[in-house]
């Protein structure tokens, strides 16, 4: 793992963007019979989730948070230096999405964007590379981040069909001299690359009679034993890096993956219900926007109003993990809309 | 090996009673979801992650706790 520690680096804003269409389990009854989406439901905890429209990107998403955002910030648009998306679903394979966002956004030629192609750890090596460019000198970034897991779902594969949701989220840093310092920590395991895959909508060739080949492969037990043998130990690793202890923490903000997982690493680490949040119920797993959909769906209140010391940790597909400590920050604003 | 033992249970839906080494998997619901289940149960029971592809070809408990450097079979 890399570990790094960046100061001047603090979150004024969040907001997220769900697709207006709300889908219930009993949606997938008759696919599937009661017991499988019992036990199913049971172990990912996930009652509802929303989904995209058929013509609805994860850019669609990001681009009404980011709106909002710097709406309800004020930020004037030739104020941000650089705009991040975060995301396994863009809008096409060229240009990057980013470049269409800055368009639609209105944002100013000095302004840089980019796309970042990670999904569940994504949110965190977002925030590592906001850190980055502004310890080189920017001083307001957007990170967008978020995906339309559904349409590469399989609909007939239980162990995804029933898991993922789709979101979008925008999330405003700014540099700030007084901000205290953030603690990073980052790896990757290409060894488990195979582990959740779409083989397809690559220029690798793929069997032409596949018929899956644009489905999503989750082998789930590999990745749950990865999950449970990595996250605990990159948790432990990232307090000990930023000299706090778990008490110390008021928010730990995990990637909602499943909530057996979540539940699982709480009892490992001895983390109070308090501090461990688990919305995967309401929305399914949204990849990338997982996090940010944590802090604006469930902890309003805590990070707008009270200094709030949080710990991020995004972990999945890659094999890719990351952890950001970030203490005492205070967001100007964060909310969820609907599109 | 008690916990284990009523985990695993728990896991595949029978009585405790019936859990022994040369209990068969294969005819008790050993899917997917069970065998997620089980690499927790392990982790929580003896601090050891198993390998999921591992532990989806056990057909009997045994082979199950012959993965499992601290747990001795019976």
């Amino acid at each position: 793992m890399s570990q790094c520690s960046v100061k001047g680096i603090t979150l004024r804003g969040v907001v997220c963007a769900l697709p207006q269409h709300r889908v219930e389990n009993d949606y997938f009854t008759g696919r599937f019979d009661e017991k499988t989406i019992k036990d199913v439901t049971e172990l990912t905890g996930v009652s509802t989730r929303y989904m995209a429209a058929p013509e609805q990107t994860a850019s669609d998403l990001c681009f009404a948070a980011a709106d909002r955002l710097l709406e309800d910030l004020n930020w004037p648009r030739e104020s941000v230096d650089a705009v991040i998306f975060v995301s396994q679903t863009p809008d096409q394979r060229m240009p990057a999405t980013a470049c269409i966002l800055h368009g639609r956004l209105g944002l100013a030629p000095h302004c840089q964007a980019f796309d970042v192609g990670l999904g569940c750890s994504g949110y965190v090596y977002g925030a590592w590379l906001v850190s980055a460019l502004m310890a080189i000198g920017l001083r307001r970034v957007l990170l967008l981040a978020g995906d339309t897991s559904s349409r590469m779902v399989d609909p007939n594969d239980r162990s995804t069909a029933l898991l993922f949701g789709d979101a979008g989220s925008a999330t405003a840093f700014e540099y700030d001299a007084n901000a205290p310092l953030c603690y990073f920590d980052l790896g990757t395991d290409g060894k488990g690359a195979n582990f959740l895959t779409v083989a397809g909508g690559g220029f690798r060739p793929v069997d032409p009679q596949a018929t899956d080949a644009n489905y999503l492969h989750m082998d789930g037990s590999s990745v749950f034993g990865f999950t449970i043998g990595t996250v605990p130990k990159l948790i432990k690793a990232t307090l000990e890096q930023a000299s706090t202890t778990k008490d110390q923490v008021d928010l730990f903000a995990l990637h909602q993956a499943n909530r057996f997982i979540l539940r699982h690493i709480g009892k490992k680490l001895s983390l109070t219900p308090e501090q461990l949040p688990i919305n995967i119920d309401q929305f399914g797993n949204t990849s990338s926007a997982s996090i940010p959909l944590l802090l604006c769906a469930d902890r309003v209140e805590q990070i707008t109003t009270t200094p709030t010391t949080m710990l991020m940790a995004g972990f999945g597909v890659g094999l890719s993990w990351g952890a950001a400590l970030f203490k005492d920050v205070q967001l100007q604003c964060a909310s969820v809309i609907t599109v | 090996m008690q916990n284990f033992y009523a985990g695993l249970a728990e896991i595949l839906e029978v009585p405790v009673e019936q859990i022994t080494p040369s209990f068969s998997l294969s005819e008790h619901n050993w899917d997917s979801m069970a065998v997620i289940s089980c690499v927790a149960l392990i982790d929580e029971e003896f601090g050891h992650i198993v390998s999921g592809s591992e532990l989806v070809k056990c057909t009997s408990v045994a082979d199950i706790q012959k993965l499992i450097p601290t747990a001795t079979a019976g």
